[in-house]
């Protein structure tokens, strides 16, 4: 007599114990040993150079931003909220120095004051149009690089001290020691006038503030174009730029109605800009890389389960569930993942270290490299998430790759599979 | 009398092959009883190997019931089949289709890792049978490693290892000379003195002649069902 019952014996399902499946895969792996090379070799040059080349991009980022903000502009300012775009003498942000010596507080952030004035700078009988700067040496050596670059003498120390570019200094027939007169309008509508002596030139490296941009000290400034404890722009740089986000609300407290923070991004949109643009040409590129490989594994894992028709055939008919030999297949393709990744880990390890270390010379492009900010030696940023994407896309994709793949072992027959050849 | 292992009722099935209907079994009766040794026989075509497939639930009727230790196989979803397959079933193939990365012991040890038997105890259980059948020193060589011979018992070990209610055996000789084929068939004799239940599908006189039941299939109907006298 038949009887409909459900099975009283255990499920299929294995027990915990996988040991046998790992070894299996692996062992699997290489049956065809040239395969699995070829495939592990398109994940390991695939993790490589995406690993590589997001590493030197966002070194180059860094390095980019790094000078960007290091030359001049400092990492973030404080600027009356219409000198940006109107750039008007009495648009000025005070009290200076009691928010100077409140920014101060916070750990490891520098502040520089600055004012800045239109006068024309006259040696002699030659005269010339400039925009007068008056600073706080001392704090901006602590900011910004653009003070070391004095070819002649040295920076202001006494109120009476100009620092002046080696164009300015050709155009006006001017030498160390000289007085240069500096004539404008104060903010209150009178003269502003002074009389300094030239104690250092400098040669930035751009012609065009070589020209025009005369540094002397704040307080000179100040005096004499009636400024008072006023300034345009309080000057703001971490010792660590990664402190500027997080700090960027308390940077902000306390600041008079008229100011506003303004951070390197908004200081420089055209640096953001081109970041961006590179960033997403580049993830374009990675993309095509890490598509290709994929579809080289899904190439992999369409022979492989064509290969082992039989074989599948066989464990179906044993009773062996489609959903385990689909798990077996994702356990190889997970190892084929692990020793491309290894190996792809591995050798953009190497390479980033070393370039970290020597760093990359950019040779002929390092002229283009300084418009953009940039110095002369790359070297690459070291991150988790460079180091981390590439291999967790590729894993995401092998997976995926094996899982469509592997679909197929659902609508195998036994008796039809065991007679594949 | 003790209840059947094997129970086919009207069974018939129909292939499409290019179209056109191939009657492989035609409303066959068969029934085994536990202990039997059944030799499944009969030219190319004649629905051997289907029946052979019916019962051990690798295909499905096209009429008819099946039940196989009670349990009707009509009424299984395709997981519950594989289950049953698992657990209660034993198959040799023709060509052995052992895996080939894994040694003797791991392709014995593999079945009962899905029947979900703990690690010692499989590794305990795949020693014995593999023992049992003469291959205690091969049991860490690979398939590949091993004679036709060696790999059909160990196809056999990893069929009678789960001690099944039936074991079937789709043309075990094919592939063995008849030196090899005559230890085979000692083996499975042996099996059945214990009370294995066998039923195999073959071309091969020398397997037949070990059958203690001899069906003869022609034109997918059982043409003569003969007991043997035990040698």
């Amino acid at each position: 007599m038949t009887q409909a019952v459900s099975l009283s014996a255990p499920t299929s399902a294995p027990t915990g114990d996988t040991g046998l499946t790992w070894r299996l895969a692996w062992r699997n792996l290489w049956r065809n040993p040239r395969r699995t090379w070829l495939t592990a070799g398109g994940i390991a040059f695939a993790s490589l150079l995406v690993t590589l080349s997001m590493s030197l991009q966002q070194g180059s980022y860094d390095a980019m931003v790094s000078s960007a903000t290091g030359f001049y502009l400092g990492q973030a300012q404080i600027n009356h909220n219409l000198y940006e775009d109107e750039g008007k003498l009495e648009q000025t942000v005070a009290p200076a120095g009691e928010l100077r010596r409140s920014l101060e507080q916070i750990s490891g952030l520098h502040v520089a004051p600055r004012v800045q004035v239109y006068a024309l700078a006259s040696v002699g009988q030659r005269s010339f149009g400039a925009a007068v700067v008056g600073v706080d040496f001392e704090a901006e050596q602590k900011l910004v690089s653009f003070f070391d670059r004095v070819t002649q003498g040295r920076l202001p120390v006494e109120d009476n001290e100009v620092l002046i570019g080696e164009a300015l200094s050709r155009n006006l027939g001017a030498q160390l020691g000289d007085e240069l007169v500096l004539l404008g309008t104060g903010k209150e509508g009178g003269i502003g006038a002074l009389a300094l002596t030239i104690a250092g030139l400098y040669a930035s490296g751009r012609p065009e503030l070589d020209r025009s941009l005369v540094f002397t000290q704040l307080a000179s400034v100040q005096n004499g174009f009636g400024l008072g404890d006023e300034v345009h722009a309080l000057v703001l740089g971490f010792d660590d730029i990664d402190k500027l986000a997080p700090n960027l609300e308390r940077l902000s407290r306390g600041l008079p109605d008229n100011a506003e923070l303004r951070t390197w991004q908004q200081l420089l949109p055209e640096v953001v800009q081109s970041i961006e643009l590179d960033r997403i040409s580049a993830v374009l590129f990675y993309g095509s890389i890490l598509i290709l490989v994929t579809f080289s594994v899904v190439n992999t894992f369409i022979m492989i389960i064509f290969e082992r028709t039989r074989e599948f055939g066989m464990l179906l008919a044993l009773g062996t569930r489609p959903a385990i030999i689909m798990r077996q297949v994702q356990a190889e393709a997970l190892m084929m993942w692990l020793v491309g990744t290894a190996i792809g880990l591995l050798l953009s390890n190497l390479l980033v270290g070393w370039a970290a270390v020597q760093g990359i010379p950019l040779g002929m492009m390092e002229e283009m490299a300084e418009q953009y900010y940039m110095p002369s030696r790359l070297y690459p940023a070291i991150s988790l998430y460079a180091m981390s994407l590439a291999p967790l896309v590729l894993l995401f994709g092998t997976q995926l790759a094996a899982f469509f793949v592997t679909l197929r072992v659902r609508r195998l027959k036994p008796v039809e599979a065991l007679r594949a050849e | 009398m003790t209840d059947p292992v094997v129970v086919c009722r009207g069974v018939s099935r129909t292939y499409q092959q290019e179209s056109v209907p191939v009657h492989a079994l035609s409303q066959v009766d068969f029934t085994v009883y536990p202990g039997e040794f059944v030799s499944l026989s009969g030219p190319s075509g004649s629905g051997k190997s289907t029946l052979l497939n019916i019962v051990g639930g690798l295909d499905r009727p096209d009429e008819g019931s099946v039940s196989v230790d009670g349990v009707d196989l009509g009424e299984l979803s395709e997981s519950k089949l594989a289950e049953l397959r698992l657990h209660k079933l034993g198959f040799v193939f023709q060509a052995y289709n052992l895996i080939p990365v894994l040694s003797a012991l791991e392709n014995v040890e593999f079945i009962m890792q899905l029947q979900g038997v703990s690690p010692v105890e499989r590794a305990e259980r795949a020693t014995a049978v593999l023992d049992r059948l003469g291959l205690a020193d091969m049991l860490h060589r690979r398939p590949g490693e091993l004679s036709g011979g060696q790999q059909q018992r160990v196809a056999v070990a990893r069929a009678i290892v789960s001690e099944p209610v039936l074991l079937l055996a789709d043309e075990p000789s094919a592939n063995l000379d008849s030196s090899t084929t005559k230890d085979l068939l000692e083996l499975l004799k042996q099996l059945n003195e214990e009370g294995m239940t066998i039923v195999t599908a073959t071309h091969d006189t020398m397997v037949m002649s070990y059958a203690l039941r001899q069906v003869h299939l022609r034109d997918g109907q059982i043409e003569h069902d003969d007991q043997v006298q035990s040698a």
